[in-house]
C-alpha cells in the first residue's frame, strides 16, 4: 500500500503530461528512414510541429526489410497509421487490401498540391486503377559515383585534365581495362567497376537493353525475353568471361569503392551521406553511362500515403502534414535525395547540391520496378536468378527462364485469389 | 479408503493444472490450429481476405504444392546438410570436451565449465552479428589472421563455405549445453566400475570405451535427440549471418517457412510446410530412440 501511495502521484503526473489536449489532433507517421535520413526527417517533423501546434505527430521508424510486414499486419488488424511512407512499386499491394486512401480530391485545387509541379513519369507512378494514391516525396535514382583520383592516375581525363566519367559502353569498357590493376607489392587489387546491389544495377542495364519484366497487362513475366537475357549475359560476361569486374563473392563493393580500390560504382543517391562524411576520397557523381541501346536507370520514390478511412479533422491535419513535407522536400534532399517538385529543383539551393543535381538529370528516363501486388515475391525470384547468373552457377538463359516460370505461377495464384493484376 | 484415494488423485491433477493449461493453450491448440490451417487457403494479402479473412478448404493442395516447390526442396536439403554436419560434430566435440574437463579436479572444473557454457548465454542476434564481422571478407578477424599466410577464405560468400561457416559458429554457440549434460552423466558413473576395471587391467582409452561411453548411453541418446531436433529447427544463425545467401544455399526450411508465412502472408502454405518439418523431426527422433535405446 505504501508503495502504491508513493508511486501513484508520479504515475498520475506522467500520464497527464503524455495526454494531448482535446483540440490537438494526433497523427501516427510510419516510415523506414532508419539511416542518416532518419535525422533529416525528424528535423522536418520537428519544424512542422513547431509551426502547427494543433497537430501532434508520433513518428515511428523501422528498417525497410521489416517495415512492410509490420505495416501490413497493422493494416490487417485495423491499426494502420494515419500517414505512412511506401515505395510506388508496393502501392497495388496496399491498395488491393484497402489500406490506402485515394487522394484525387486532395490535389490540384487552391492551396493544394499542384500535380503539374511534378515530373509526369514520377506522378504517373502513383496512379493505379484510374486514381491517385500517394504524394511522391522524392525520387532516388541509381547513378554513377567515380573515384577522381583513380581516373586521373589512369589518364582518363578531359581536355582540361579533369577526370572524365564514361558516357557510353565503349568508354565504360575502355575505362575498366585502364583502371584494373592486379594486387602487387602489398597493394590490394584495383578494379574499374564492381556491382554493388545486383538487383538495381542489373535492372538498370536490363532496361537500357530494352528488357522488361512483365508484359503490358502484367499477366506474364518477360524476364526470359531476348533483350533481358542479353543484358544479364553482358553483366555476367564482365565478371566471368572478360574478367573486368570482380565477383561479388570476393568483394564488398561499396566498401571497396570507399577504400579507393574501385573506380566506379552504380549506387543510389541515398548512399551520398557516406561519401559526404568521408574526407579522404576524391569522388565524383554522374548519370549512368549508356551501356545498352536506350537511356534508363532504376529509381524508386518514397511516397506519402494516407489511411483509407481518414476523414474530418484527421484528414485535414494529415493533408496539411503531407503538403508540408512535400513543400519542404529540399530539406529532405540535403540528406541524399532528389526532390520531385520541379519548382524546388529549379532553385539555386538545389543547383548547389552537386551529386543530387547530377543524378536528377536522369529523371526523364528513370524506370521504377513494375507496381504489382506480388512485388516481393517477384523481387525474390529476380534476385536469385541474377545472383545465379552473375556467379556462373547457371546460364542467364536458364536462371531467368526458371525465375520467369515461378513468377508466372505467382501471377496465376494472385489472379485465382481475386486480384486485379492489370494496370 | 476409496474416497481418500480419489481425493489424492484430484490434488495431483490440481498441481498439474497450471502446466496443463499452459500446455494446452500454447502448444496443443496452436498445433491443432496449424494442422487445420495447413488444409486451408488462408492468404492475408488476398483482397477477399481484407477485413474478414475467410479461409477456404483446399485439402492436400498445400502439401502437394510444397512437394513440387523447388525452393522448398532446396531449403529442406539445406536443413539436412546443416543437421548432417552439426549433429555429429556437436556430439563428438562435446564428448571430447566433457571427457577432458572430467579429468580436471573439481575446484578448477568450474572455470572450464563456465567458459564453455558462456557462449550459449549470448542471444543469437548478438552472436550472429559478431560472427558476421568475424567472417567479413575485408575486415574480418579470421581473414586478417589468414592474410599472414597468404590465404583468404570466402567464408560467407561461397556456396561451399557458407554452410560450413554457419556450422562452425553454431558449434561455438551451442556446444556448452551438451558438455554440461554429458559432464553430469559422467559424474553419475559409479567409481566402483573404474576400480573394478583397473583391477582387470583396463586403463586410459579402454576405460573410456568400455565403461564411460556405455554408461553414458541414455545421456547420449538425450543429447543426440535434443541436438537433432534443435538442428532441424535452425533459423537464427543463417537468418542473421547470411540471410540465406549465397544462391539460397543457406536458406534453411524455417527461413523459407518464415518468408512464405510472414513476408508473403500465405499462412496455409506455411502451416503445411511446418507440419512436414514436424513429421520429419518426429520420424528422425523415433529412429534415434530405436537405434540408441538401452538393450
Amino acid at each position: 500500500m505504501l508503495l502504491v501511495f508513493c508511486i501513484y502521484p508520479a504515475v498520475r503526473d506522467v500520464a497527464r503530461s503524455a495526454t494531448t489536449p482535446d483540440n490537438v489532433i494526433t497523427l501516427r507517421f510510419w516510415n523506414g528512414f532508419t539511416g542518416p535520413d532518419g535525422r533529416t526527417i525528424l528535423r522536418i517533423v520537428q519544424k512542422f510541429s513547431k509551426e502547427n501546434p494543433d497537430i501532434h505527430i508520433i513518428m515511428q521508424k523501422m528498417p525497410w526489410d521489416q517495415y512492410y510486414n509490420k505495416l501490413f499486419v497493422a493494416g490487417v488488424a485495423g491499426r494502420c497509421p494515419e500517414v505512412f511512407v511506401i515505395h510506388s512499386h508496393t502501392l497495388p499491394r496496399f491498395i488491393g487490401t484497402k489500406f490506402v486512401r485515394q487522394i484525387d480530391d486532395l490535389v490540384g485545387g487552391p492551396n493544394q498540391i499542384d500535380p503539374s509541379d511534378f515530373d509526369p513519369n514520377v506522378w504517373a507512378a502513383m496512379e493505379h486503377a484510374g486514381h491517385h494514391w500517394a504524394i511522391p516525396l522524392d525520387v532516388h535514382p541509381l547513378g554513377m559515383y567515380y573515384n577522381r583520383t583513380l581516373f586521373r592516375q589512369a589518364g582518363i581525363v578531359d581536355a582540361h585534365g579533369d577526370p572524365k566519367p564514361p558516357t557510353n559502353r565503349a568508354e565504360f569498357l575502355d575505362d575498366l581495362r585502364r583502371l584494373k590493376k592486379p594486387a602487387r607489392d602489398g597493394h590490394p587489387d584495383q578494379w574499374g567497376f564492381a556491382f554493388t546491389w545486383e538487383r538495381t544495377n542489373t535492372y538498370a542495364i536490363l532496361r537500357q537493353y530494352g528488357g522488361t519484366l512483365f508484359n503490358d497487362s502484367l499477366t506474364r513475366s518477360t524476364l526470359a525475353s531476348p533483350p533481358s537475357i542479353s543484358a544479364i549475359q553482358w553483366c555476367a560476361d564482365l565478371i566471368l568471361k572478360d574478367k573486368l569486374v570482380p565477383s561479388a563473392a570476393d568483394f564488398d563493393s561499396w566498401i571497396g569503392f570507399r577504400q579507393g580500390r574501385i573506380g566506379m560504382v552504380f549506387e543510389g543517391i541515398y548512399n551520398l551521406s557516406d561519401l559526404q562524411r568521408q574526407t579522404d576520397l576524391d569522388w565524383g557523381a554522374a548519370p549512368m553511362p549508356l551501356l545498352g541501346d536506350q537511356p534508363a536507370t532504376w529509381a524508386a520514390s518514397h511516397s506519402l500515403a494516407l489511411r483509407s478511412d481518414l476523414n474530418g479533422k484527421q484528414l485535414e491535419a494529415a493533408t496539411r502534414f503531407i503538403k508540408f513535407l512535400s513543400d519542404n522536400s529540399l530539406d529532405w534532399a540535403e540528406g541524399g535525395q532528389v526532390p520531385v517538385r520541379r519548382s524546388l529543383r529549379n532553385s539555386d539551393r538545389f543547383r548547389a547540391m552537386y551529386a543530387q543535381s547530377e543524378f536528377a538529370k536522369q529523371i526523364p528516363y528513370v524506370r521504377y520496378f513494375p507496381a504489382t501486388p506480388f512485388v516481393f515475391e517477384f523481387l525474390a525470384e529476380y534476385d536469385t536468378a541474377v545472383e545465379l547468373a552473375l556467379r556462373g552457377s547457371a546460364t542467364p538463359q536458364d536462371a531467368l527462364t526458371h525465375a520467369a516460370g515461378r513468377i508466372d505461377a505467382v501471377i496465376d495464384r494472385y489472379r485465382r485469389e481475386g486480384w486485379e493484376i492489370s494496370r | 479408503m476409496k474416497s481418500r484415494s480419489r481425493r489424492i488423485d484430484f490434488t495431483g491433477y490440481l498441481f498439474l493444472l497450471p502446466y496443463i493449461i499452459l500446455f494446452t493453450f500454447f502448444l496443443i491448440l496452436p498445433l491443432a490450429y496449424g494442422l487445420w490451417l495447413s488444409f486451408m487457403r488462408y492468404e492475408l494479402t488476398s483482397p477477399e481476405a481484407a477485413g474478414s479473412h475467410p479461409a477456404t478448404f483446399v485439402g492436400l493442395a498445400n502439401y502437394r504444392e510444397a512437394l513440387a516447390d523447388s525452393w522448398f526442396r532446396q531449403s529442406f536439403f539445406a536443413t539436412l546438410r546443416f543437421v548432417g554436419m552439426t549433429c555429429p560434430a556437436t556430439l563428438i566435440l562435446s564428448l571430447l570436451i566433457a571427457l577432458a574437463i572430467s579429468t580436471i579436479p573439481d575446484r578448477r572444473q568450474q572455470i572450464y565449465r563456465l567458459a564453455i557454457f558462456l557462449p550459449t548465454m549470448i542471444t543469437i542476434s548478438v552472436a550472429g552479428l559478431v560472427w558476421r564481422w568475424f567472417y567479413a571478407p575485408e575486415f574480418g578477424v579470421f581473414n586478417a589472421f589468414l592474410a599472414h599466410f597468404g590465404v583468404k577464405i570466402p567464408w560467407l560468400t561461397d556456396t561451399h563455405w557458407a554452410m560450413k561457416s554457419i556450422v562452425i559458429m553454431t558449434l561455438w554457440w551451442t556446444v556448452g549445453g551438451p558438455v554440461i549434460i554429458l559432464l553430469a552423466g559422467i559424474r553419475q558413473i559409479p567409481d566402483a566400475y573404474y576400480e573394478a576395471a583397473a583391477i582387470d587391467g583396463a586403463v586410459g582409452w579402454r576405460r573410456t570405451f568400455h565403461i564411460t561411453l556405455p554408461s553414458l548411453r541414455p545421456v547420449l541418446l538425450f543429447v543426440v535427440v535434443l541436438n537433432v531436433i534443435g538442428a532441424f529447427q535452425v533459423f537464427g544463425q543463417p537468418y542473421v549471418i547470411t540471410t540465406g545467401l549465397p544462391e539460397r544455399s543457406t536458406e534453411v526450411l524455417l527461413m523459407y517457412i518464415y518468408d512464405v508465412s510472414f513476408n508473403n502472408f500465405r499462412l496455409g502454405y506455411g502451416a503445411a510446410m511446418s507440419w512436414i518439418l514436424f513429421l520429419v523431426i518426429a520420424i528422425f527422433s523415433l529412429i534415434q530412440f530405436r537405434l540408441l535405446r538401452e538393450k
